[in-house]
């Protein structure tokens, strides 16, 4: 129900299905558990209705087919009280209701809030769970999902939902694989932060379809995935073979392998993915609040440098959020932002800013209200790799140089994304991870996620207009138009500075075929390899 | 002794030093460059581009600015601490209008119900103080557990070994460089403490402290003119080496990642760097070289003195 | 005595829990970060596909506050907010500490903010990785000791480079010969003889016992070795000063009036009174086991104590904090009485004055 990282997506997308999944290789969702992408139905401006058909094949391992009843639980219980299902609450709010077919058990329609292109999507990649296993008794089905989704949390407590609850629990509770899925594979052994063993089933339901769809091959009979913390350790198990395949190898691993004697056993991929690494500045500071002086300090990065150094040329630079594979929304008429002190001085003075007589005296400026303004900069990035530090490190030297100061604030992964809602920065640099398929910006960058999701505090009613339009095009040129505006609006007002797009590197043993590798996450397919018994992989 | 002194002098000209690098400054041509590369980097470049000889002078700077005062600063209140615990036991006794002055101030500190009453008590005390200090009464007094509560305090941190105990406290929320100072000095003083009581419970019973007591000198001047310095004897040796824990310390909390701010040059985060890039054996050798040969000449001080034989 | 030892362990004890109270009251008054982060984490892996009302981010933390038992007031009495005349307010029973204080006593450790994963369990699994690991190192470290101070003490003419070599070593911090032996011996660029992570990992299918002993045993050499060999020079330096001490002494010289030779003296005479106050050094080590060493679980991957207290911290897991807290103060009780059990042992005088 909750995916918390990256390890636990692939875990959970080997043991459960959902109704669509993106193909990593032609970077579309295709239908999983459903037979096709939904059918939309707008109703009115604001509703809209989407027709899905489960595969009448589809069956839990006890042989009782997949059902709508099904979808409806699943839904139902991410607004279950007293689990920890927060976050998918959130997500999935669009979804007012699911309209079941007594006659047509695999048929089903949702009921979404809004009309969106990405509804398509969005309303079909959440895992389905059986309703049979964890609700024998049907006790969910006297609340309705809008009654659910109303429900207060001061509400007196009901024991139905009460004891569901726990019994989800129970079974979630440090094991995944007890919950019972509709996967091609079983968890068979499994220690949290190191390693899980997956077993493909014996008989599975997608094994009688003709042909069998690329999402739903499970070709490999085992699947063990070894969490190694250490890079160098992991670089060693692969050129030993205890490892297969190595996903998102560092740069310098990556390199020192290829140029090894080793190199002629292994194949060696790289992609450039949809993680953008990217500053943003918080424009609720005074002293940033205003357009130029966040032009003048974007100049500051050196992207190009920067990505020469830590990534040793792979990836890809931007102008914005949008990544450069995406060709038909990538804006390429705009001019990636150079590395330019020098400018910066000019912007700086633009904006009103004074460099003061003596060294270390700084800049100020007084603004508007008579206040004196001082430009230092507080900077706030992960604490772990290299990558945050290394630019954080190239900033402030940068910054040094023009007399502007600014104080490293590396931070632990947890207190780091609380800093940032606190708006407890000045600038900050993180990764945004993104993906194909998602264009609503409402929670990053519209005045809606201000105080949430919108980090930098950006907001103003023509950005606001734009990401409403974005959200709602009804088609996709018309979107393409809007996004490259969009991407042009970020770039003058510089909330952000986008930096570049990492690459995605891979390195499997040249005993594999098959692995589909591409740009989505995470960048490769373990279902579909072939040839060796035994593949495993090392996040 | 050679050696420490070229640190301590690294330490104090480190900014003036004709260096060719700035430490904080990655040189992004330049990444993990060994030694006299391309870049004309002296000692190599770590994994982020920093210059490693300009880092170990830094560091050196660190070390001295951190670990000297943190040693100095928890030995002082080690001592006192101890000397008070060791010399008045829990038999020292404090008049009761200071209790109750005390207890007043309190109550009005963290604003209890009824400030009023907090007031009157003290009014109070004041007043009794006054009188009795008009007429030259002996004042009805209770005793102080300085013992006990220094002791208690001293079990009570030692109860975890010191490690854990700054990485609780530091690795949440990541400190500066005067925070951690506090930190180390808060939980390094349990240790001189134990032996500055030590030495004192010893130093109590001799005839020239009895002497002075039976003059008549107050108990506070007896402590501090005749007590207490030679009570401070063992410490000459136990400075050094709380010096070397600490520099120990200090390497290890920057090795995981925790404590000083990341521009802060330190030997023990140059030594980390090694770990993302286990080719690099300059930046683990040499500030590794610095950190043991300052450790074993800090040990070879302590053990030059010659009250150091018996220890 | 066994007053004494009551007295002694009823303090220890009385510290400990104002330890673990002081860390549980500090932590927990922000616990509001720690909830925000449990958010936090999860969402910030996928972003975010609608927007959110305030009303509705407010209500997903109320959840997670109520989930977490957060709710609560976090001790009997409490500061009222009023901006004028601040106030105390009596809260009884119903509280964060009283909740915890009562788990407690009932053996519950609680559930960590992070997985959900009852504390216990966390801390079991860890001690199952930590003790075989310092354990061992801790028995070869006293072992070691002991042989190499009583001949040192026979003055053989490797005496004075030996003891210039522990001094050395002593110097050294841990995760410096931690390292060391990571880099030469498990390093595909020097000696590759050891594995470098991967104790946890799956044994092989149809593996038998002896080969899964071995390749525990390959797994657990380096990180016992790194133990040891910082822990052998303190060890043996003292072991070493108190025999030479004890040998100067008058029954030394007895002893050796009577003809016994000078290894016979030391075995029978001096050694039971040299131990003395190395056994309260021994005793020190128990609550450092259990806390685990850090550093070494940190440079070899290894999933013990040490690294789930630091990554508790880091991720301001506070349960799982205060559970190790708690745990390392029992290791201590139990430490102190063992000490107080080998002197009563080893020291007959301190057996007729009781």
């Amino acid at each position: 129900m909750l995916q918390p990282n990256q390890a636990a997506i692939d875990a959970n997308n080997l043991l459960h299905v959902c109704l669509l999944q993106p193909d990593i290789a032609n970077r579309k969702y295709g239908p999983a558990l459903a037979t096709s992408l939904p059918a939309v139905e707008l109703v009115g401006d604001s509703l809209s209705k989407l027709a899905y058909d489960i595969r009448p094949t589809a069956a839990w391992d006890n042989g009782r087919p997949v059902t709508a009843r099904d979808v409806e639980f699943t839904l139902k219980l991410m607004f279950c009280p007293g689990l920890p299902n927060e976050v998918a609450r959130n997500r999935y709010r669009f979804i007012r209701a699911v309209l079941t077919d007594l006659k047509a058990p695999q048929h089903f329609t949702l009921v979404c809030r809004g009309q969106a292109l990405e509804y398509v999507e969005a309303s079909g990649d959440f895992f389905i769970l059986p309703e049979a296993a964890f609700d024998p008794r049907g006790q969910l089905r006297r609340f309705s999902l809008v009654d659910l989704q109303k429900r207060a949390t001061t509400a007196p407590p009901d024991s139905a939902l009460q004891s569901l609850a726990q019994r989800y629990q129970a079974a979630e509770a440090g094991h995944p694989g007890q919950v019972p899925g509709c996967g091609p594979y079983q968890l068979v052994k499994w220690e949290k932060d190191r390693y899980l063993t997956f077993r493909r089933k014996p008989q599975w339901w997608a094994d009688r379809l003709q042909p069998v769809p690329i999402a739903l091959q499970a070709r490999p009979k085992q699947l063990d995935y070894v969490i190694i913390p250490d890079a160098a350790t992991a670089t060693l198990a692969l050129r030993r073979g205890d490892i297969d395949v190595y996903p998102q190898i560092p740069a310098r691993e990556f390199a020192r392998l290829r140029a090894s004697p080793a190199a002629a056993a292994l194949n060696f991929y790289s992609t450039t993915s949809y993680d953008v690494v990217m500053a943003g500045f918080n424009t609720r500071r005074a002293h940033l609040n205003d357009a130029l002086t966040r032009q003048a300090l974007s100049r500051f990065f050196d992207a190009a440098g920067l990505l020469k150094a830590t990534q040793l040329g792979d990836g890809q630079r931007t102008v914005g959020v949008i990544s450069p594979i995406e060709k038909e929304n990538y804006n390429d008429s705009l001019a990636l932002i150079p590395f330019d002190p020098a400018g910066a001085t000019a912007l700086l003075r633009q904006a009103g800013w004074q460099r003061g007589p003596a060294p270390g005296t700084g800049w100020t400026r007084k603004s508007a209200n008579g206040d004196l303004q001082q430009l230092r900069l507080a900077m706030r990035y992960r604490a772990e790799g290299s990558l945050f530090s290394t630019v954080a490190l190239q900033f402030q030297a940068a910054a040094a140089g023009l007399d502007i100061p600014v104080t490293l604030q590396p931070t632990e992964s947890g207190a780091f994304s609380s800093s940032l809602k606190a708006g407890d920065f000045d600038v900050y640099v993180g990764v945004r991870k993104g993906n194909p398929f998602m264009f609503n910006f409402t929670p990053v960058f519209h005045s809606l996620g201000i105080d949430a999701g919108n980090t930098t505090g950006f907001s103003s009613p023509a950005s606001d207009q734009l990401i409403e339009a974005i959200a709602a095009a009804d088609s996709k040129t018309h979107r393409s138009q809007l996004l490259r505006r969009f991407q042009a609006l970020l770039q003058q007002e510089a909330p952000i500075v986008p930096l570049f797009f990492l690459p995605n590197r891979i390195v499997a043993s040249r005993q594999l075929t098959n692995l589909h590798v591409g740009s989505l996450k995470p960048g490769f397919m373990a279902t579909t390899i072939e040839r060796v018994p035994k593949p495993s992989a090392a996040p | 002794m050679l050696w420490l002194g070229l640190v301590g002098l690294t330490a104090l000209l480190a900014a003036a030093l004709p260096l060719p690098y700035a430490p904080g400054v990655p040189d992004l041509a330049h990444v993990a460059e060994p030694p006299f590369g391309a870049g004309a980097h002296w000692l190599g470049t770590d994994a982020l581009g920093r210059d490693v000889l300009s880092m170990l002078v830094f560091g050196a700077r660190t070390a001295v600015l951190l670990t000297l005062p943190a040693a100095v600063l928890s030995t002082l209140l080690g001592a006192l601490a101890g000397g008070a615990a060791g010399f008045w036991g829990n038999k020292a006794r404090l008049a009761v209008p200071y209790w109750l002055l005390a207890g007043a101030g309190a109550w009005w500190a963290v604003r209890f119900p009824g400030v009023g009453v907090g007031l009157a008590v003290a009014a109070i005390s004041l007043g009794w103080l006054f009188t009795s200090w008009w007429r030259k009464r002996e004042l009805a007094s209770w005793p102080v557990p300085v013992n006990s509560v220094v002791m208690g305090a001293a079990t009570t941190l030692d109860t975890i070994p010191r490690l854990v105990l700054v990485v609780a406290v530091t690795a949440g929320t990541g400190v500066s460089v005067s925070g951690l100072l506090v930190l180390l000095t808060l939980t390094s003083w349990p240790h001189s403490a134990r032996l500055v009581r030590a030495q004192m419970l010893r130093v109590r019973t001799l005839p020239f402290v009895e002497a002075a007591q039976a003059v008549g000198a107050p108990a506070y001047k007896v402590w501090l003119h005749h007590a207490l310095p030679h009570a401070l004897q063992p410490l000459r040796t136990a400075l050094p080496l709380s010096i070397a824990g600490l520099l120990g310390l200090e390497s290890t909390l920057s090795f995981l990642g925790i404590g000083l701010p990341p521009d802060v040059a330190s030997w023990g985060r140059l030594m980390a760097t090694v770990r993302s890039e286990p080719g690099a054996w300059w930046t683990f050798l040499f500030p590794t070289m610095c950190l043991i040969i300052s450790m074993i000449s800090l040990s070879s001080i302590s053990q030059y003195r010659p009250s150091a034989a018996s220890s | 005595m066994s007053r004494l030892v009551f007295w002694r362990l009823a303090r220890a004890g009385l510290a400990i829990w104002t330890l673990a109270s002081v860390v549980f009251l500090l932590s927990h008054r922000d616990a509001g970060a720690a909830v925000q982060e449990a958010l936090a984490e999860v969402s910030d892996v996928q972003t975010d596909r609608t927007a959110t009302t305030s009303a509705e981010r407010l209500a997903a933390q109320a959840a997670v506050r109520e989930r977490l038992g957060l709710n609560m007031p976090l001790f009997y009495i409490s500061q009222g907010s009023n901006q004028q005349e601040p106030t105390w307010q009596w809260n009884g029973l119903h509280n964060q500490y009283h909740q915890w204080a009562t788990g407690l006593l009932h053996g519950d450790l609680g559930t960590s903010y992070r997985n959900g994963q009852p504390v216990a369990s966390r801390l079991g699994a860890a001690l199952s990785f930590t003790l075989p690991l310092t354990g061992t190192a801790a028995v070869l470290a006293i072992l070691a000791a002991l042989a190499l101070a009583q001949r040192l003490a026979a003055s053989p003419w490797w005496q004075r480079p030996v003891r210039t070599l522990l001094v050395t070593v002593h110097a050294l911090p841990l995760f410096v010969v931690a390292l060391v032996l990571l880099l030469a011996f498990a390093n595909p660029d020097a000696f590759a003889w050891f594995p470098a992570y991967g104790l946890d990992q799956p044994a092989d299918v149809g593996s038998g016992t002896w080969s899964q002993i071995a390749t525990y045993l390959m797994h657990m050499a380096l990180p016992v070795s790194a133990l040891t060999i910082t822990a052998i020079p303190e060890l043996t330096l003292q072991l070493d000063a108190a025999l030479t001490q004890e040998l100067h002494a008058d029954y030394a010289t007895t002893a050796r009036a009577k003809g016994l030779d000078e290894g016979a003296v030391i075995r029978h005479h001096a050694l039971r009174n040299a131990l003395l106050p190395t056994l309260t050094q021994i005793a020190e080590l128990l609550p450092a086991l259990v806390a685990g060493a850090v550093v070494v679980e940190v440079v070899f991957a290894l999933p013990g104590m040490g690294r789930l207290l630091a990554e508790a911290a880091a991720a301001r897991d506070y349960p799982v904090l205060v559970g190790g807290i708690l745990l390392t103060g029992a290791a201590r009780l139990l430490a102190l009485l063992l000490a107080d059990l080998f002197y009563f042992w080893a020291d007959p005088r301190i057996r007729w004055q009781s």
